[in-house]
């Protein structure tokens, strides 16, 4: 069994039922997940940040850093494997996007990751199925190629699937 | 069922823990002063074989990939800078301490000090963007040491993570800090600044370690420093590199707006980075080999 694991700013893709594909500790980061019945593929991004204009060279060297890169760089990871280039047919799932308690505006990076993937993913017709956002706590997410079937984990908390 | 920390039980604690070398202890006490210059350090790390040995491993390592090798303190120090200097002499005489398994919070050894460099890193970043009167040297090494209690208390949290997420969860006006204080009667501050005091550590960072989650609190003299890492250690723990089961289990004080200017766009920059400067770091730090 394969094991991919994306760091912070990565993305992958596999239709090869073997493998798991895992990012760890999720903190105001959000994971996109797609999920394409058709092939039997699984595609993740870990996304730090919503917008790519603060840095647009970071956004070239790693487009799964920035909501506005990272999906439309997944969708082409996965239409290499066969999937629908605009993601059609492909069905969404979303993780992360914790915040500190009593955090401000400012500080809610998580809100505004999730909201910034929302709205990409709407410019492509596409919509979260089911989502474990935000609260208080880091998420490790991780997912089997085979089933499909997410797992969450997060210190203190006993694992739970999404 | 976790045991609570006796009061006479946390000086026996923190007498355990190794004293940091008389040099590490000089290094942090000159850093710390505004006035020092970088040939106070030069001097100070020539009084030290094993410092001075590490510091020509870490300049010399491929992480820097310099083309001519660098035997002179003087020129290896005025190329790393203070921060990667201090980074060394915690790591080289705390080392264990910091890369400590924090089974008390279900986090592996090496989490505190990425943690730790991360938030040292935030916080000095917080300065510098955000144009604050303040040196981002001695917020790096405040960032650095802020969380040394945790290596103290996480034996005796052992097994308490569950519960002390449940009392969190339960209780709107609890943190984790309380958490800890209710499990084990010492939160992780409190034990930071016995040890703190114990090696002797400055004054503002005794503070930092001690009111770096109620920055309020803090001497009014030392408080924009203790904004600067109570904003780095939160920074740290959103960015995905917590120590556990209390990341991001902290109330943010907002507050630190009457000290730094941060909006959006420059937390966002803080955390870029963040992100690219700790990996450098850590890499030029873990790098045993020599470049060839």
């Amino acid at each position: 069994m394969g094991q991919i694991i994306l760091g912070v700013g990565d993305y992958g893709a596999s239709n090869n039922p073997q493998d798991d594909i895992k990012t760890f500790a999720l903190g105001s980061c959000v994971s996109v997940i797609f999920l394409d019945p058709q092939t039997r593929s699984i595609g993740m991004a870990h996304i730090a940040l919503p917008d790519s204009t603060i840095n647009k060279a970071k956004a070239i060297e790693k487009p799964g850093y920035f909501a506005d890169t990272a999906i439309p760089a997944l969708l082409a990871q996965m239409a290499k494997l066969g999937c629908d280039k605009r993601g059609k047919g492909i069905k969404v799932k979303l993780c992360g996007g914790a915040n500190v308690m009593d955090t401000n505006d400012t500080f809610q990076i998580g809100k505004r990751n999730a909201l910034a993937i929302k709205k990409i993913l709407w410019s492509y017709g596409m919509g979260a199925i089911a989502e474990d956002l935000g609260g208080n706590y880091s998420r490790t997410v991780s997912i089997s190629v085979e089933a499909g079937q997410i797992t969450l984990s997060s210190p203190g908390k006993p694992n739970w699937q999404l | 069922m976790v045991k609570k920390i006796a009061p006479d039980e946390l000086q026996k604690i923190v007498a355990s823990v190794p004293m940091i070398s008389a040099s590490a202890s000089r290094l942090l006490q000159i850093t710390a002063q505004a006035d020092h210059e970088l040939m106070d350090v030069v001097t100070l790390v020539k009084t030290d074989a094993n410092l001075t040995a590490r510091i020509l491993k870490v300049v010399n390592s491929a992480a820097y990939g310099l083309v001519n090798r660098i035997t002179s303190v003087d020129r290896a120090v005025s190329y790393l800078g203070q921060q990667v200097i201090v980074s060394i002499a915690i790591e080289s005489c705390a080392g264990e301490l910091f890369s400590k398994e924090l089974s008390g919070y279900e986090a592996v050894g090496g989490d505190l000090w990425k943690h730790d460099l991360r938030a040292a890193i935030a916080a000095r970043e917080v300065v510098i963007q955000s144009g604050a009167d303040l040196s981002p040297d001695l917020a790096f090494t405040a960032g650095l040491l802020h969380d040394i209690g945790k290596a103290l208390i996480s034996d005796y949290l052992r097994g308490s993570a569950p519960e002390a997420v449940e009392l969190i969860s339960s209780h709107d006006s609890l943190d984790y800090l309380a958490a800890e204080e209710q499990l084990v009667g010492v939160d992780h501050t409190v034990a930071g600044e016995a040890l703190a005091r114990a090696w002797q550590l400055p004054p503002e960072l005794v503070t930092v370690i001690r009111h770096h989650h109620h920055p309020a609190m803090a001497e009014e003299a030392w408080r924009p420093l203790v904004y600067a890492v109570h904003l780095g250690d939160s920074i740290a723990m959103i960015g995905g590199f917590g120590t556990g089961s209390d990341s991001m289990r902290y109330k943010l004080d907002p507050h630190y707006a009457d000290y730094f200017q941060i909006n959006a766009n420059i937390l966002a920059n803080v955390m870029l980075v963040v992100d690219t400067e700790f990996n450098k770091l850590s890499e030029s730090l873990s790098d045993q080999g020599e470049k060839s």
